[in-house]
This record gives C-alpha cells, sequence and structure tokens, in this order.
C-alpha cells in the first residue's frame, strides 16, 4: 500500500483539480492558437492570411510575458488599496510585481482579495489558466483591425492594452476588486474579455481607420474550411473557458460545460432560421450560423454557472437573436455605418457580451454555482451564489451587473483610445501605405499563405545565389 | 492543319473528351477558365455581405487536327457539350502553320 507521506505534492493540492485546470487552460489557449489564428485566416482576403495569423501568434507571445512580468500581480495579486477600505480605489488594482520565484508559482493559489477558499492547486496554475482569457482578449478585437494595422503599432499595442485596460478590468471584477464587492459578477468574461474587446475593436477601428475601398468590396473570405476548424476549435475550446471558471473538477464544472454547449447550439439555430426566413436572400448560410455560435458561446459565457439549463437555451435564443438584428440592422446606422469593423467583433463579441451579462440578472439561478463549496452541504467561508430577478423578484443584481457594464464599456473607450493614441506617436501612424496595403502579406513579410513556385530545375548551385549555402 | 478552341462548361468535359476520341482525335490540352458571355455572373453572401462574381468558370479545350476532321470535332464538341441553355460556350478554329513532335523532331500532319 502506498504511503501517503510519499506523494510528491503538498495535502492542499487535489491532483484533480490541478489537471482539469491546466487541461481547461489549455483547451483556452487552443481557441487562440490556432483556433482565431485559422478562422481568422480563412475569413481574410488571401493576400492577409500570413499578416493575421503572425499577429495572433505575436499577440499571445506578447500577452505572456507581460502577464509574467507584471500582469497576473496586477489584475489578481493582492490589492493595493489605494483609498479607504470598501471604496472604488480600494479595490482598483493590485501590484506591478512579477511572477517568477519558486515561491511564487509552487503556493497554493488564492483569489486576490481573499473572498474565495484557497484554491486546491498552484498559484502556477491559475497563473497559466488566467493568462490564457488574457491572451484571447487583444486578439479578438484584432479581428475588427485586420487589413490595415501596422505590425509594428500591434506589438506595442498587445502590452499596453493588457495593462492598461485587461488588468484593471479584470482586477475590478475578478480579483476581488471594487465591482467584485459590489456582487457584480462575470462567469467567465462576458465583461472582462467580450464586452471589453467589442469595444476596443471598434474604437480601434474607428482610430485607425477603414480598410481601403478595394478591400472592402472585395473582402470575401479565403477559405470555408479552415474557418470550419478555427470555429470548431473556438466553440469545444469553450469547455474550458466556461468549463474551468468554478476552479474545481466538480459538479458545477459540469454543468457549465453542458450550459455553454446548449446556449450555442441554439445561437446556431436561431440565427440559421433568421436567416432562411428573414434575411433579404433567405439562404440558409455557414458564415451566418457560425455567428450565431458565436453569440451563444459569449453570451453563455458571463452566466455559464449561474443560470441552469432552461436559462441556457433563453441566453443562446435572445442573444442571437439581438445581435442578429444588430448585424443587418444596426449595423447601417451611425456611428456603426462609419466604422470599419472588419470582422463585425462589436456585434458577435460587445453586443453578445452585453446581453449574456445583463441576462445574469434576469436568469441566474440561485439553485446553481456556489463559489467555494468543498462538500456536498457545506456553505462555509466565501461560498454564494447569484439569483436573478426570474428567481429573487428583485432587480438588485441586474443594477449591479449594469453598473458593471457601464464601466467596462467607459474604461476600455478611454483606455484604447489612450493605447492607440500613444503608439501612433511612437510608431508614426498605425496603418500601413495604401501601396503596401495593396500588395499584403508579401510586401510585410515576404511570405504568402500559398506560396506557387514554378516547376523548372534550379540551373545554378544554390551556392552562386547564396554564397553561405555550400 | 488547324486548332480548334473550345470553351465549354465544366462539367461537360469528358462528355466532350470521349466524343472526340471516339472521332479519332488523339490528344488534347486542357485549361481552367473563367470568362463571361451571355450567361453572366452570379452572386455569392459572405457574413451577409453579396459579393458579384462576374467571370464564369469555365474549360479551354485545344485540339489540334488535320482539315479534313475540322468539322467532325466541331460536330463533336457541339454534339457532346450542347445543354441547349445559355453559357454552353464557344468554339473557334484558326489555321496552324507548322506542328512539331518534340521528341522525334517530326513535322507536318505526322506530328499530330
Amino acid at each position: 500500500m502506498l504511503a501517503v507521506t510519499n506523494i510528491p505534492y503538498p495535502s492542499w493540492l487535489n491532483p484533480a483539480d490541478n489537471t482539469w485546470q491546466l487541461v481547461a487552460a489549455t483547451l483556452v489557449g487552443l481557441m487562440s492558437l490556432p483556433g482565431l489564428a485559422v478562422l481568422y485566416g480563412g475569413l481574410v482576403r488571401k493576400k492577409w492570411i500570413v499578416n493575421t495569423m503572425l499577429m495572433v501568434f505575436v499577440g499571445f507571445s506578447a500577452t505572456l510575458v507581460v502577464w509574467m512580468l507584471w500582469g497576473y500581480n496586477l489584475a489578481f495579486g493582492p490589492q493595493s488599496h489605494f483609498g479607504p477600505t470598501g471604496s472604488f480605489w480600494s479595490g482598483f488594482i493590485g501590484h506591478f510585481t512579477p511572477l517568477s520565484t519558486a515561491g511564487a508559482e509552487q503556493g497554493q493559489a488564492v483569489s486576490g482579495a481573499n473572498t474565495l477558499i484557497p484554491f486546491h492547486f498552484s498559484t502556477a496554475t491559475l497563473a497559466y489558466f488566467q493568462f490564457v482569457f488574457a491572451a484571447i482578449t487583444p486578439l479578438l478585437f484584432l479581428g475588427a483591425l485586420v487589413g490595415r494595422l501596422k505590425f509594428k503599432a500591434w506589438l506595442l499595442i498587445v502590452p499596453l492594452w493588457i495593462t492598461l485596460v485587461y488588468c484593471v478590468n479584470a482586477a475590478l471584477l475578478w480579483g476581488g476588486g471594487f465591482f467584485a464587492q459590489k456582487g457584480a459578477v462575470d462567469y467567465s468574461g462576458g465583461y472582462v474579455i467580450h464586452l471589453s474587446a467589442g469595444v476596443a475593436a471598434f474604437v480601434g477601428a474607428a482610430i485607425i481607420g477603414p480598410r481601403r475601398w478595394q478591400d472592402r468590396e472585395n473582402a470575401f473570405p479565403s477559405n470555408l474550411m479552415m474557418v470550419a476548424v478555427g470555429a470548431g476549435i473556438l466553440w469545444l475550446g469553450w469547455n474550458g473557458f466556461n468549463g474551468g471558471d468554478p476552479f474545481y473538477a466538480g459538479a458545477d464544472a459540469a454543468s457549465a460545460v453542458l450550459n455553454t454547449n446548449v446556449a450555442t447550439a441554439v445561437g446556431v439555430l436561431t440565427w440559421l432560421l433568421m436567416d432562411m426566413f428573414f434575411s433579404r436572400q433567405k439562404k440558409p448560410t455557414f458564415l451566418g450560423a457560425l455567428n450565431g455560435m458565436l453569440c451563444g458561446l459569449v453570451a453563455i459565457t458571463p452566466s455559464a454557472g449561474w443560470v441552469n439549463g432552461t436559462g441556457a437555451i433563453f441566453v443562446g435564443l435572445i442573444a442571437a437573436t439581438i445581435v442578429w438584428f444588430a448585424w443587418n440592422y444596426l449595423s447601417r446606422i451611425r456611428p456603426f455605418s462609419k466604422v470599419d469593423d472588419a470582422m463585425g467583433v462589436v456585434y458577435t463579441h460587445g453586443i453578445a457580451g452585453l446581453v449574456g451579462g445583463l441576462l445574469v440578472g434576469i436568469l441566474a439561478d440561485p439553485g446553481m454555482v456556489q463559489y467555494g463549496v468543498t462538500g456536498a452541504h457545506f456553505k462555509g467561508a466565501g461560498s454564494f451564489s447569484v439569483g436573478g430577478w426570474f428567481y429573487t423578484h428583485s432587480f438588485h443584481q441586474l443594477w449591479e451587473q449594469f453598473l458593471a457594464a457601464l464601466w467596462i464599456i467607459g474604461w476600455t473607450a478611454v483606455g484604447t483610445t489612450i493605447v492607440f493614441t500613444v503608439v501612433k506617436y511612437l510608431v508614426g501612424g498605425l496603418r500601413e501605405t495604401d501601396e503596401v496595403l495593396s500588395l499584403g502579406d508579401v510586401a510585410i513579410h515576404e511570405e504568402e499563405a500559398f506560396p506557387e513556385p514554378t516547376f523548372g530545375e534550379p540551373l545554378m548551385t544554390p551556392s552562386h545565389i547564396h554564397p553561405d549555402n555550400v | 492543319m488547324k486548332l480548334v478552341t473550345a470553351v465549354v462548361k465544366p462539367f461537360k468535359l469528358d462528355e466532350v473528351k470521349v466524343a472526340l476520341t471516339a472521332i479519332g482525335v488523339s490528344g488534347m490540352t486542357v485549361t481552367q477558365a473563367r470568362g463571361f458571355g451571355r450567361q453572366g455572373g452570379h452572386i455569392e453572401i459572405y457574413r451577409g455581405k453579396e459579393y458579384e462574381f462576374d467571370f464564369v468558370d469555365k474549360i479551354r479545350i485545344e485540339v489540334a487536327c488535320t482539315d479534313e476532321q475540322v468539322d467532325q470535332v466541331l460536330d463533336a464538341i457541339v454534339s457532346a457539350a450542347r445543354t441547349g441553355s445559355v453559357g454552353d460556350g464557344k468554339a473557334w478554329v484558326t489555321d496552324v502553320e507548322r506542328v512539331v513532335r518534340v521528341r522525334t523532331n517530326e513535322r507536318g500532319p505526322e506530328a499530330l
């Protein structure tokens, strides 16, 4: 029989929780690489595939370096307490400290403001899990900017935006900051990630200006099969996105996964039927169905563990319907008609995230997730659930959700404007020149997605062309 | 010698090939092509936006033959590629001054 003392990890660590958290984090990471890389690559014109995919990989890398140096502790570390306890400035952000020592990585993970019971895995696990969420956020608003954003500008936008916008929003809603203390909830990032990405997409696209009109007129996608691959990875990757946020590999995780999938399925079908019966062309389209998929995924994100199965079905139905109308009609009205959001991020992420976040205040079932519950009947420190109007007949939760949404929209708009303006002066403009834009990948990277060599055999040895080769 | 060039609907290619082989044509060159005629283009919808595709996919067939074979070749192409609807394509005949078989350097009708 194995002696308990031989287990090579501390007693506070639960291997199932730790494993699930790392698997969930990896699933979320796959949503960016290769998920968004091939989804975007398939949606842009052929001449923009390489540029778009590289920006996805680079954004992911830049966020991780920032995360290790200061991002994690700024968003999730102990709070700075700039003001009196309970005030806004008391729960604003954490500290600018790196996550670099053995003790910092190997120790038990705790929530920033100690509002939850300590987790049953290490800080490294929590930091990596939270990193993949941070990383996907700028990659989402990248979708609005492709096809004209200067590559150097992107290298600076990501670290600055993560620091100024993402870390602050995450600390306020997730790190135990002001809005968390007030009672606003965001299960997995409907606000901190999707609403914020949608606002940043819209503001960023407005500042950079539209793509060339020739590119907008000819904006047909390069490869729908790659779009299918990326979209499929997003959907199933979302099992980690929402399934990882109970932070325990228990029944809550399973409910969040199931709710996520049913909301998404309903989103797909809703958009498809809207297209078939109410669109001008009356055709079922693949890319339309995928918009519905995104609406379901995004809208269930803030509520995945708070609503029950019926609630999840309504979330998918309501979000996909509202976003369908926004996509088809709101997009014709100023200011939406004047801003070239290349992939419509403000609709499928911004509006869907807002709708989902508000629906928490209506549909959340108090019998669902109870954070911090370790045993079947344990109602110890930090355990709580969320009740929406439908169950509590009180608008309290909806009001808290509304205030948090206002903050996210306002702060993201201001922060994005600051970041883009600063970067504009640092790199001398946010756009590539029109000549570069007309050529795309080859002009910027001297690479193309589908190189077409000639079939002739070379006449000279390589050493003639490249003197370094033998 | 003549060169018959035909632009036909892509799904008719195999029928044309069989018809040409049946009358003794021993080779043809096929290229994927796009063009417009009376048929016009079509619309595709991506993410709610309509895109006009002005040029229609076609197959361009080139057959070199002797002067005597020309009408037989044209008949074969017409009977095989015809559907009766707009967009069936065109075929035209041009004079060929000289033909050479690269392997043997044969010239003239023997090279066909």
